[in-house]
């Protein structure tokens, strides 16, 4: 078996007290980093990476793991405690983490989402370790029209999701469709809707318009309202879900972890594709309404998962390149 | 008289149509090339005449069926938030990092309902020196944090 032997070696070369503590550090200042809204994985990873400089290959290899999960699962905490997605795959996870803060559940919200991203994450690397040459072998047949059938889906999933009018929907999807095409156009360099702004050159990237839309427009709605304004105070005070929650939660987290382990095979907006279909999925297969805060946190974590596994392997390889398309 | 009967549905697609027209007027200067060989304003077209015809299902709608008001919105707050980030845009390059901060706490406090300035400018105070700590010497960041 050499999935079994090349296991091994990797477990003999990764599990030493110095390289756990390297992944735990890793882990550690990648949360702190990811939890800064605005800030993704990418974002984190390209900051710290001067840090791993003075270690062992393998060492800094580990850490950047370790910083990778850990801004992964920072991002979600953003998302779910005062609505702010750090990246694009954590916008599935505001739309009910938050509602769930909101309702006092913040912390089973953030429970959930850990364990979610942890056991989707095992599960991955698992597949990974296992399949990866065929896994490999069946991405790189994704051409033009299988991207093109993937983006189309991810549009659609997004018009799915909305909640109230569906032509209001479509309509913010061609919004969102025409502000991607701000920049430089990639066939004949044509400078598109820059106004002669150098630095829109560069098309419009995803972080800042995030923070525009979710969290300019909560903090401005929160202030409108008298009432209920505080997003979140006081009340993380119970990390743990109750039952009913894991109840619910269990399938979700498995179901998330297949559709994540699918599509994050593919390269570029596998995690955000993955974790719109999982949402998408969770909103289908749901027994219960939706409007009870329980069951909306049932679907989120779905996604949140998917993105872990889904994005880890490729991540340092092609982030750049591959998150353009998406946009 | 035309009535609106659904103000809100009425006026995303007023801004539908603004945003649409807008595209189409900016980008008509883009070669529109064809449909087999397609230029740098196909695309822009094509998406531009959609929202246009969002923009018009929606304004037929909100005249035939009603709907919803839309709910009255403090302005002060939308004012002071977006100015905000428009100080910090012009200070962080021109001032340094330490008083863009300072100052889009401030610019941002005064958007509160209840201004406490004593707090205001201890958030202020404190924030600038964790961004600078962080972003300056932890992250190792190029930002220039004062204006000498």
């Amino acid at each position: 078996m050499d999935l079994f032997a090349n296991l091994a070696t990797g477990f003999g070369a990764a599990v030493t007290p110095v390289n756990l503590g390297f992944c735990l550090f890793g882990c550690l200042i990648g949360t702190l980093i990811g939890v800064l809204p605005g800030i993704g994985p990418i974002a984190t990873i390209a900051m710290l990476l001067p840090v791993t400089f003075g270690l062992s290959p393998l060492g800094a290899l580990i850490m950047l793991a370790g910083i990778y999960y850990g801004a992964q699962y920072g991002g979600s905490t953003t998302a779910i405690l005062v609505n702010l997605p750090g990246e694009s795959s954590s916008v599935v996870t505001c739309i009910d983490g938050y509602q769930m803060a909101r309702r006092g559940r913040a912390g089973a919200a953030l429970a959930i989402a850990a364990v979610g991203s942890f056991f989707a994450g095992c599960v991955g690397t698992v597949l990974i370790a296992a399949f990866a040459p065929v896994l490999a072998a069946f991405a790189v047949q994704f051409r033009s029209p299988e991207y093109f059938a993937l983006m189309l889906f991810g549009l659609i999933a997004a018009v799915v999701l909305a909640h109230g009018s569906v032509v209001k929907a479509i309509g913010m999807v061609i919004l969102g469709l025409m502000v991607g095409l701000v920049g430089t156009e990639s066939q004949s360099a044509t400078a598109r809707f820059t106004f002669g702004v150098p630095e829109l050159y560069d098309g419009v990237d995803f972080v800042p318009l995030a923070m525009g839309l979710f969290g300019l427009a909560e903090i401005m709605s929160n202030l409108d309202r008298s009432d209920d304004s505080r997003a979140v105070s006081s009340t993380v005070a119970s990390l743990w879900p109750n039952r009913e929650e894991i109840r619910r939660a269990v399938p979700a987290v498995l179901r998330g972890t297949a559709i994540g382990s699918l599509l994050g095979i593919l390269p570029g907006g596998g995690a955000v594709l993955a974790s719109f279909a999982a949402y998408t999925l969770e909103k289908k297969v749901s027994r219960f309404p939706r409007s009870s805060a329980k069951a909306r946190s049932k679907g989120w974590r779905a996604r949140n998962r998917p993105t872990t596994p889904a994005r880890r392997p490729r991540s340092f390889r092609c982030s750049r390149s591959a998150s353009r398309p998406i946009r | 008289m035309i009535r609106v009967k659904n103000p809100q549905d009425f006026w995303a697609g007023i801004l539908f149509v603004v945003f649409g027209g807008a595209a189409l007027w900016i980008g008509r200067v883009y070669a529109f090339g064809t449909l087999s060989k397609m230029g740098p304003g196909y695309l822009p077209a094509v998406l531009s005449w959609a929202l246009l015809g969002i923009g018009g299902v929606l304004i037929a709608r909100a005249l035939a069926m009603s709907g919803p008001p839309i709910e009255r919105s403090k302005l002060k707050p939308q004012l002071f938030i977006l100015a905000a980030i428009v100080v910090f845009a012009l200070a962080i390059e021109r001032l340094g990092l330490a008083p863009a901060v300072v100052l889009v706490a401030v610019t941002a406090a005064f958007a509160s309902r209840d201004l406490r300035f004593v707090e205001a400018i201890a958030l202020a105070v404190a924030l600038a020196a964790l961004c600078v700590v962080l972003f300056v010497h932890l992250l190792g960041q190029p930002f220039t944090v004062w204006p000498f």
